[in-house]
C-alpha cells in the first residue's frame, strides 16, 4: 500500500507545532482522509465516486451528489459522520470496513469544534502525480517499510522434499519453488561444481589435475573441503576484495585530473588493505567502521590507516580558485554529495542523495537528513597520512605539510596569471610560491610511506577576496551545514547538526554526532542502529555475486522505488544469522555454497523457463559469463604466464610484461582502460549498483585481432611445442585452457584446421589454433 | 495526463508503445490498484523504445570547437565595442575565470549574407555562403566560466563529470541503425581523445551507449580503430580460424542447450568479422574522390567533417567531431592573430560538410550543430586576448528540420550577456532531441531511485527555429 500512499503524501512534520485545532486536523483527520478516502474521492480523478472529493477544504464542505458532507459544529447532522458510523444501510464508508470508534470520535470532535480545516481552498493534489510537491512520506509511516524492520531468525518453512535441503536457506527456496509449481534442478556434475566454486571464490578456474582429483575423491566431505581450501587461498581476497572495490567505487584518479585534483598516487594501498581484510575475514561491521574511522578505533595499528581510503580515494572535482565563492561551494557540495550517495546507496541501499534539494519523494528521508549526513563529509578533508608508527605531532605536521604543498602548488599554477592584474593578491601569490617550494625541498627527503585517507577538518569556502576564492580549512573543527534550499548553495536555510537519518532514531530528532567530524558515530550507526538494513544490503550483494542475480534486484535501492526481495524470509533469516555469526563473510560463503540451491545444475529446462524465465525462484543455477578480471586471469593462467605477486602499485595492463592478476591493474576515472571498458567494468565516477553485462562485436574484435590475444596464443603454443605428435599437443592444450580432455570430434576439427595449406604457408598454425581455444565461449562461460 | 484508464485509451496501447502506456497508467491516481502490480514491469523498462513521434532528423553531427570560440569575432557583430574601446562600463563588470580589462573591439568586418541578411564576419567567407541553411542562435548562455564544468554541461546537461552524454542518450533512445558500426562515434584527433572518455561517457546508461572514439589525426583506418584488423592473418585464413571457433562454440552450446549469452556471442563474433571490412572501408577517407577531399581541405578538422558525412551515409546516429587536439579556441592571448590562422580551415570544412550533405540529399535528415562550451568576453584579457564568457555566446544549427537563414536571440550591446530570447544548454538539448523525435521530458532512464533526463527539470524546445 505504501506505493500509493506516497503519491498522496502527508503534511510536513513542522505542521504539528501549530494551534490545537490544526494539530487535531493534521494528526487525526487528514491521515485518515488520505488513507481511507482519497483513493475514490480525489480531485485527481475525472469522476470521483459520488462526485465527492476530500482533498480540499471547499470540496469537503460542499460534498457530493448527496449534499454537503459536513455541517460545522453539528456532528450528528453531518453526512460524513453518518457514513462513518455505518448505521445507515445506504451510506457506509469506507467500504473496506468500519473504522475504529476512536477514529469516528476524532471526527465527531473535529466537526463539533467547527471543522477547522487549515488546507487551502484549492485541492493540494492538483499537481502532476509524477512530481508530488511537498514533503515525502512521514517518518512514522516510512518506518513500516519492510527494509526497516528488525531482523529475526525465522523457522524454515515446511516442504515435502526432505532429502534435498543441505542448508537452512534451501527450505526457503524450496517453498517458493513449490509455491510456483517448480522443482529444483539436479546437482551439477563434479567437474562443473569445482570450476564454479573455484571461479566464484578465487576468480580462477581449477587446473586439469585439481579437477581430476576432485572428481575421483570418494570422500563425502570432498566438496566441503574444497570450499575450505578455496576460502583459505590468498586468491580469495583478490577476488572478493575486487567485488568490494566495485561497491566502494574505488579508482586511482578523478573524472578530470587538473591542478587542484591530481591523481591519488597511493590509492593502491587501500586496495591492498581490502584484499588483506577479506583474506583475514575481518567482521563486516568492523570492516565498515575501519573504513570511516580506523584511526579512532581501539587497537589501531598504523597500517590500518589504509582503510580510510574508502573516502580518501573518492573522486574530487577541480576547484579553480579564480571562480566565485558560490561556484566553489557548489563544487565542494558536489563532492559531499558524492560521499553521501556512495555511502547511502553502497552500504544502506538508500538513495539519500535524492533528498539534496527536497524531502525524498518516496522514502522516509528528509531534506534535513541529507544535510545532517553531508555535514560529516564537510567536516573531513582528504589528506595523505603516514602508515607507520610515529609521534602524533610529527605525523600531523607531515600530513599538513603535504596537504599545503599540493594545494598551494595546484592553486599557484592557476593564480600566477593574476599577479599582474590583481594587485591585492599579489603578495599572497608570491608567498604561496616561496611556501610550496620550501615544502617541496623539505618533503623531497621524506621516506615515510603515505596513504590516502581523511582527517577531521571543517571545510569552509572563503569568498572575501574579490578575485580569489580560498578553501578555508579548520583542522579539528566541524562544520554543520545549512540546508541548501533547492540544492542551491547561495540559498542557505536552517543549519542541521551532523547526525544520522531520522528514520533510524527513536523519535523525530536524532541525536547530533559528538565526536569530531562524526565519522566514527556515522559508522557506528550504520552497523548499529541501521545494522539490520546494512546486513540485508550486504547479504543481498554477496548473494548476487554468487548467483549472478540478487534477491533484491535493485541492490543499491531498498526503498519504495526499489524491488522487493524475491525471497523476503530467506533474506531476513540469512541477514539475521549473518550478524549472529559475527558478521563473518566466510561463514556466509559456506552457508550459501554448501546449499543445495547453489549446487544445482545450470541447464535450461523448457517448462521451468516458461514459468520463470528470469529464474527468480532459483529452479537452477543461472549460468553467466566470466567478468573481465576472471577472463583475463584465466587466459594468462592458460598461457602459463600468470604472476601471483600480491600487492603494490598498480600496473597498466597494456604493458607487454603485465601478467599480474587483473585486480592489480590501474583503474582510472578519466580514461578507463579500453579492455576493461569493453567488458563492462564499471566506471568509478560514482557508485554503481551492479555491473552491466553486454556481449558486443567490439569485444569479439579484441578476441580475434588484438595483439594481446595473439601474444597469449603464442605463449600457449610454446608450452606444447616440444610434444611429439599433434594429438598429444591438442590434448595438452585442452587441459591447459579448458581443463578437460578433447573429444574425438574436437581432435578431428583441430587436425583438419592445422592441415590447412594456407595456414601452413606463412604462419605457425599452432598459435592460430591456440588462439581459438583461448577465445572459445567455453573458456568464458560460467555454468 | 491524470486520466483514469478507460477502454478508449487501452485500445491505443499498441500505438503508444508499452512503456508510454505503463507511464500513463501508473501516472493516474485512478490506476493506483494497478501500480503495485506493474511497478516492476515499469522499472524493467529501461530499454530503448524508438522515437516518441515522427522525427525530422535521423542523425546528428556536432562540430565542437573546444576551448570556446569567439562569437564577437565571428557571428555576433558589436559596433558599440569600437565606440567604447578600452572603457569598462558597469555592465561589463562580470566575473569570469580571469581578470579582465577594458572593452576590446573586433577588427573583423561583418557583412550581410543570404536572403535574410544575416551578418557574418569576414573570417568565415565559406559559411557566409551557406547562411541560408543556418539558424544562428546568438543568445546562448551556460552556468560555469571554466572549461571542464562548462564542457560537461554542454555534453551531458550537468556540470559534474558523471551523467550520460547527449550521444549516449540518443544511442539509448534510438538504438543502432547499422549493427556493424557503433551508433555513437567520437572523432578527436589525439590519442585517448580530449578529456579522456569523460565527454562521451554513458554514465548510468548501459556501457554499449558510450561513444566509441577514433583518433582521426590518423588517416589510416587500421591505425585509427583498435583491433579492427588482424595483422597476422589474411581474410581467408581468418575466416578458417573463425569457422573453427564457431564450430567449437556451437558444439559447446549444443551440449548446454538454450543460452542467451552463448548465442549472442556467436552472433557478435560474426558481426565483428564483417565489421572489420565495413569499418575499414568507411573510415578510409582516401576512398573519396580527390575533388571532394579538396572541398573539405586537408586538416584534421577537414578529415573529421568528411568522415562524419561518410558515417552518416552508413547509418551512424551521432558523430561528435572535436576541433582539436587540446582546446585550440581558448584564445586568452593574441586572439586576432589566432583567429586569422584557425578560422580558414574550420570555415572551409564546416561549409563543405553542409554543401556536401545538401547535395547528397542528406542535410534534410542530418542535424548539424556548431559551437563550443562557451563564448569569449568583449573585455580584454592581457590586452590582446579574451577570457571565457558563459553569459552569452553563439551556436548554430542547420539541417534536420531546422529553419535556415535566421538568427535567434541577441546579446547586450557589447556581446557579454544574452538578453533577448535567452537559450540555455538545456533548451538546445531539448531541441536536438525534438528533431530526433523525442519529447525531452519523456526520454528517461530509471537510476538510483529516480527517472533521469538529459534536460533534468529544464529545457524548452526552440519551436521558433523549427520548420
Amino acid at each position: 500500500m505504501i506505493s500509493w500512499i506516497i503519491l498522496l503524501f502527508l503534511p510536513g512534520l513542522t505542521a504539528y507545532a501549530q494551534s490545537p485545532e490544526t494539530e487535531h486536523f493534521e494528526r487525526k483527520i487528514r491521515p485518515i482522509l488520505l488513507k481511507h478516502c482519497v483513493e475514490c474521492h480525489s480531485s485527481q480523478l475525472d469522476n470521483p465516486m459520488g462526485g465527492f472529493r476530500v482533498d480540499s477544504k471547499i470540496a469537503l464542505l460542499s460534498g457530493g451528489v448527496s449534499g454537503p458532507a459536513i455541517i460545522p459544529k453539528q456532528a450528528d447532522e453531518s453526512l460524513l459522520i453518518k457514513a462513518l458510523r455505518y448505521k445507515d444501510p445506504l451510506l457506509k464508508m469506507p467500504p473496506s470496513g468500519k473504522l475504529p470508534d476512536r477514529v469516528i470520535r476524532d471526527f465527531e470532535i473535529w466537526i463539533s469544534n467547527g471543522a477547522l480545516d487549515p488546507r487551502s481552498d484549492k485541492p493540494d493534489l492538483s499537481k502532476s502525480p509524477k512530481k508530488p510537491a511537498g514533503p515525502g512520506t512521514p517518518i512514522a509511516e516510512g518506518r513500516k517499510w519492510w527494509a526497516f524492520q528488525p531482523l529475526v531468525e525465522l523457522p524454515p518453512p515446511d516442504h515435502n522434499q526432505k532429502n534435498w535441503p543441505q542448508k537452512k536457506l534451501d527450505a526457503f527456496v524450496l517453498a517458493k519453488l513449490q509455491e510456483n509449481g517448480l522443482e529444483p534442478s539436479p546437482y551439477a556434475d563434479p567437474h562443473t561444481l569445482i570450476r564454479r566454486a573455484s571461479l566464484d571464490l578465487t576468480g580462477l578456474p581449477p587446473s586439469y589435475k585439481e579437477i581430476e582429483d576432485f572428481v575421483l575423491d570418494p570422500s563425502p566431505n570432498a566438496y566441503k573441503e574444497l570450499i575450505e581450501r578455496l576460502l583459505a587461498s590468498p586468491r580469495y581476497g583478490e577476488r572478493w576484495g575486487r567485488h568490494w572495490l566495485d561497491v566502494a567505487r574505488w579508482a586511482e584518479d578523478h573524472p578530470t585530473n587538473e591542478s587542484t585534483n591530481q591523481p591519488h598516487e597511493f590509492a593502491w594501498r587501500y586496495r591492498d588493505w581490502v584484499i588483506e581484510a577479506f583474506n583475514k575475514d575481518i567482521p563486516y561491521d568492523r570492516f565498515i567502521r575501519m573504513q570511516f574511522a580506523a584511526d579512532l578505533l581501539p587497537n589501531f595499528k598504523p597500517a590500518d590507516m589504509r582503510a580510510l581510503g574508502y573516502i580518501g580515494n573518492a573522486p574530487v572535482y577541480h576547484k579553480d580558485p579564480r571562480l566565485s565563492r558560490d561556484v566553489i561551494e557548489t563544487l565542494a557540495s558536489d563532492d559531499w554529495d558524492e560521499r553521501v550517495d556512495a555511502v547511502s546507496r553502497g552500504l544502506l541501499g538508500l538513495t539519500v542523495a535524492c533528498a539534496r534539494c527536497h524531502d525524498h519523494k518516496f522514502d522516509p528521508i528528509t531534506n534535513e537528513d541529507y544535510y545532517g549526513l553531508a555535514g560529516v563529509f564537510a567536516s573531513q578533508w582528504l589528506v595523505r597520512r603516514p602508515i607507520v608508527d610515529m609521534n602524533p605531532k610529527v605525523a600531523e605536521k607531515l600530513i599538513w605539510d603535504y596537504e599545503r604543498l599540493y594545494r598551494l602548488k595546484g592553486q599557484h599554477r592557476l593564480l600566477r596569471t593574476l599577479s599582474t592584474v590583481a594587485k591585492e593578491v599579489h603578495p599572497q601569490i608570491k608567498a604561496m610560491k616561496t611556501d610550496f617550494e620550501a615544502l617541496e625541498k623539505l618533503l623531497a627527503e621524506n621516506k615515510i610511506p603515505l596513504t590516502h585517507a581523511v582527517i577531521d577538518c571543517g571545510v569552509w569556502i572563503d569568498g572575501s577576496t574579490p578575485t580569489v576564492t580560498w578553501i578555508d580549512l579548520h583542522p579539528n573543527k566541524s562544520r554543520d551545514l545549512p540546508v541548501f534550499i533547492g540544492g542551491n548553495v547561495s540559498n542557505p536555510g536552517k543549519v542541521v547538526p551532523r547526525r544520522f537519518l531520522t528514520v533510524f532514531s527513536e523519535g523525530l530528532t536524532p541525536d547530533p554526532f559528538k565526536k569530531g567530524s562524526g565519522r566514527l558515530d556515522l559508522a557506528n550507526k550504520i552497523v548499529g542502529v541501521a545494522g539490520p538494513l546494512t546486513s540485508r544490503v550486504w547479504v543481498n550483494r554477496v548473494w548476487g555475486w554468487h548467483f549472478g542475480e540478487h534477491l533484491v534486484r535493485t541492490p543499491s535501492d531498498f526503498g519504495v522505488q526499489g524491488q522487493k526481495p524475491t525471497h523476503p524470509q530467506l533474506l531476513d533469516d540469512l541477514a539475521a544469522r549473518f550478524i549472529k555469526n559475527g558478521w563473518s563473510l566466510k561463514w556466509l560463503h559456506r552457508e550459501i555454497m554448501l546449499s543445495a540451491t547453489y549446487r544445482q545444475a545450470s541447464r535450461s529446462i523448457k517448462l521451468a523457463k516458461q514459468v520463470d524465465p528470469t529464474n527468480q525462484w532459483l529452479w537452477r543455477k543461472s549460468p553467466g559469463r566470466l567478468d573481465v578480471e576472471a577472463w583475463r586471469d584465466t587466459i594468462l593462467q592458460a598461457s602459463g604466464e600468470l604472476n601471483f605477486n600480491m600487492g603494490g602499485p598498480s600496473e597498466n595492463i597494456d604493458l607487454k610484461n603485465s601478467t599480474r592478476r587483473s585486480v592489480y591493474s590501474k583503474i582510472s576515472r578519466s580514461l578507463l582502460h579500453p579492455l576493461l571498458q569493453l567488458y563492462d567494468f564499471p566506471v568509478a565516477t560514482q557508485h554503481k549498483p551492479k555491473r552491466q553485462v553486454t556481449t558486443t562485436p567490439l569485444q569479439q574484435l579484441f578476441v580475434l585481432n588484438s595483439k594481446w590475444m595473439q601474444d597469449r596464443a603464442e605463449r600457449l603454443a610454446e608450452r606444447v611445442a616440444d610434444l611429439e605428435n599433434s594429438t598429444a599437443k591438442i590434448t595438452s592444450l585442452y587441459r591447459m585452457t579448458l581443463a578437460r580432455n578433447p573429444k574425438a570430434s574436437e581432435i578431428d576439427l583441430a587436425l583438419k584446421f592445422l592441415k590447412n595449406p594456407d595456414l601452413n604457408h606463412n604462419r605457425r598454425p599452432w598459435e592460430e589454433y591456440a588462439q581459438v581455444l583461448l577465445g572459445s565461449s567455453e573458456l568464458a562461460y560460467l555454468d | 495526463m491524470l486520466k483514469t484508464v478507460q477502454s478508449t485509451q487501452c485500445s491505443n496501447i499498441q500505438s503508444m508503445g508499452r512503456r508510454a502506456f505503463l507511464e500513463r497508467l501508473c501516472g493516474g491516481l485512478g490506476a493506483v490498484g494497478l501500480t503495485g502490480m506493474l511497478a516492476s514491469d515499469l522499472r524493467a523498462s529501461n530499454i530503448p523504445f524508438g522515437p516518441h513521434f515522427a522525427p525530422s532528423a535521423k542523425h546528428v553531427i556536432f562540430l565542437f570547437l573546444t576551448g570556446g570560440p569567439s562569437h564577437i569575432d565571428m557571428f555576433d557583430p558589436k559596433p558599440a565595442l569600437q565606440k567604447y574601446a578600452g572603457q569598462r562600463p558597469d555592465s561589463v563588470n562580470l566575473r569570469t575565470e580571469r581578470m579582465t580589462g577594458g572593452l576590446l573591439p573586433s577588427p573583423f568586418k561583418f557583412q550581410k549574407y543570404g536572403q535574410n541578411g544575416t551578418e557574418i564576419s569576414e573570417l568565415l567567407p565559406n559559411l557566409a555562403g551557406c547562411v541560408d541553411e543556418l539558424s544562428v542562435i546568438r543568445s546562448m548562455y551556460t552556468f560555469n566560466p571554466t572549461h571542464t564544468p562548462a564542457r560537461n554541461l554542454i555534453h551531458s546537461g550537468n556540470i559534474a563529470s558523471t551523467l550520460p552524454t547527449l550521444g549516449a542518450w540518443l544511442s539509448y533512445g534510438l538504438g543502432n541503425e547499422n549493427e556493424n558500426l557503433p551508433g555513437f562515434v567520437v572523432l578527436s584527433p589525439e590519442p585517448g581523445g580530449f578529456s579522456g572518455s569523460s565527454l562521451w561517457r554513458s554514465g548510468f546508461l548501459p556501457t554499449k551507449h558510450q561513444g566509441t572514439h577514433f583518433n582521426h589525426s590518423e588517416t589510416n583506418p587500421e591505425k585509427m580503430i583498435r583491433y579492427i584488423q588482424n595483422n597476422k592473418l589474411n581474410a581467408k585464413i581468418q575466416r578458417d580460424q573463425l569457422d573453427l571457433l564457431t564450430s567449437l562454440n556451437r558444439e559447446h552450446q549444443s551440449n548446454i542447450g538454450e543460452d542467451a549469452f552463448l548465442e549472442a556471442r556467436i552472433e557478435a563474433m560474426e558481426t565483428a568479422y564483417r565489421m572489420q571490412f565495413e569499418a575499414l572501408d568507411v573510415f578510409d577517407i582516401k576512398k573519396e574522390p580527390e575533388n571532394v577531399r579538396k572541398e573539405y581541405g586537408s586538416t584534421f578538422f577537414a578529415n573529421g567533417c568528411l568522415l562524419a558525412r561518410r558515417l552518416v551515409e552508413k547509418g551512424v546516429r551521432y558523430i561528435h567531431v572535436f576541433y582539436g587536439p587540446g582546446q585550440p579556441w581558448d584564445d586568452h592571448k593574441d586572439i586576432n592573430k589566432n583567429l586569422r590562422n584557425r578560422c580558414p580551415d574550420m570555415d572551409q570544412a564546416a561549409a563543405a560538410l553542409l554543401r556536401d550533405l545538401k547535395q547528397r540529399g542528406l542535410l534534410e535528415e542530418t542535424l548539424v550543430v556548431w559551437g563550443g562550451e562557451f563564448g569569449r568576453t568583449p573585455v580584454s584579457e592581457s590586452g590582446n586576448g579574451r577570457d571565457h564568457n558563459p553569459f552569452g555566446f553563439t551556436m548554430w544549427m542547420a539541417g534536420g528540420g531546422i529553419k535556415g537563414g535566421m538568427t535567434y536571440g541577441s546579446t547586450d550591446d557589447f556581446g557579454f550577456q544574452a538578453v533577448e530570447n535567452r537559450v540555455s544548454v538545456h533548451d538546445l538539448h531539448a531541441t536536438i532531441l525534438n528533431q530526433l523525435g523525442f519529447d525531452h521530458e519523456h526520454l528517461t532512464y530509471r537510476y538510483a531511485g529516480r527517472d533521469f533526463r538529459l534536460t533534468d527539470v529544464h529545457g524548452r524546445v526552440l519551436s521558433e527555429l523549427i520548420r
